[in-house]
């Protein structure tokens, strides 16, 4: 005779656990925590790569990717303590994977931990790293159609940056549809335009930093 | 392609609870996915199917109960079920809308044959 045994419990249950003891964790530390989800080729890490040198905080980063420390040794170059993980073919960063990754990150001696995610606008919206909030980024040359398209990821996040926004003049891109899509899925969002080689959009988005750090610290 | 760590997940999670059960094999197992999961259920049972080879999950029979998306307006608080998120109210065109299901990733429950049939 088959017995039915009822469970009611997330499949994530486990990386849930890792996700809420990194929450806790950056909570008493008082450090807050990004993670940075867009396209390869969005300009995420040129992006940490030019704000890192500019912002007056100590920060540390995890990259995650698929393959390679490309993107770590890029990070390495402006002094910021960085680690890589590389998934082995896993298209997004787990709890779990980051928790490790902390063990090598001196907590006790930063304000701001960016995780950048492996480049993917589906998967990286459904995993929660326990982090503070979620990034979206989205540059120009991807189209003004990805909010609408990736919903998830979009209606999730605290901040959406449009990135590349200097090749607006070149390139079929509705400004005005995208920020209304955005604004439709996620009205509380806060909202960026920059061209990071630039460093147009720079300083705006260093101000929030700032500020969403004194959230965190109630003060 | 996030199907296959949901199906490792789902895996550990039933080897785990079967590790203190008289448990010959799990026959069925019922799953709860919301719609706004970004989750495609024929990639996760064809994941399972080949991750649950030589498991006791192996041959088990992978329910995927779809949740819908429910919608809340909160301007005029018309409720309305969907399959995309336009994040818009249909009525009043208010974006000041709540997504109150379609998040969902829940293991409901399993059927499983237990070794040693029990006669009373």
């Amino acid at each position: 005779m088959p017995r039915l045994v009822n469970v009611k419990k997330s499949v994530m249950a486990a990386d849930e656990e890792h996700a809420s003891f990194i929450r806790s964790m950056m909570k008493q530390k008082g450090v807050l925590m990004i993670n940075m989800i867009g396209s390869p080729g969005s300009g995420k890490t040129t992006l940490l790569e030019k704000l890192l040198p500019k912002l007056n905080l100590r920060c540390a980063v995890i990259e995650g990717d698929v393959a390679t420390s490309r993107d770590a040794e890029r990070i390495a170059v402006t002094g910021t303590p960085v680690v890589q993980i590389n998934t082995q073919g896993g298209c997004h960063l787990e709890a779990n994977l980051v928790r490790k990754a902390l063990r090598d990150i001196p907590i006790d001696d930063i304000d701001v931990l960016f995780v950048e995610n492996v480049g993917n606008l589906v998967c990286p919206a459904e995993f929660d790293l326990g982090e503070t909030f979620k990034m979206a980024i989205s540059s120009v040359p991807e189209g003004d159609d990805k909010p609408l398209k990736y919903p998830s990821l979009f209606h999730q996040a605290r901040a959406v940056l449009l990135t590349k926004v200097d090749v607006l003049p070149y390139i079929k891109f509705d400004r005005s549809a995208f920020w209304r899509d955005v604004q439709k899925l996620n009205p509380g969002a806060d909202k960026f335009e920059l061209a990071v080689i630039e460093g147009k959009g720079l300083d705006d988005l260093i101000g929030a930093i700032e500020d969403w750090l004194k959230d965190i610290r109630g003060n | 392609m996030h199907e296959m760590s949901i199906v490792e997940a789902l895996m550990e999670q039933i080897i785990e609870m079967s590790q203190d059960e008289d448990w010959e094999a799990v026959t069925r197992i019922r799953l709860k996915v919301g719609a706004m999961r970004q989750i495609v259920p024929d990639i996760l049972k064809f994941c399972f199917d080949v991750a649950s080879k030589g498991t006791i999950m192996e041959n088990a029979l992978l329910e995927i109960d779809e949740i819908p998306l429910l919608i809340k307006c909160d301007e005029c608080g018309y409720l309305w079920s969907d399959r995309e998120f336009l994040g818009m109210c249909p009525k009043c065109s208010s974006i000041n809308v709540n997504l109150l299901n379609g998040m969902e990733l829940e293991l409901t429950n399993l059927e499983v044959e237990m070794k040693h049939a029990k006669t009373c």
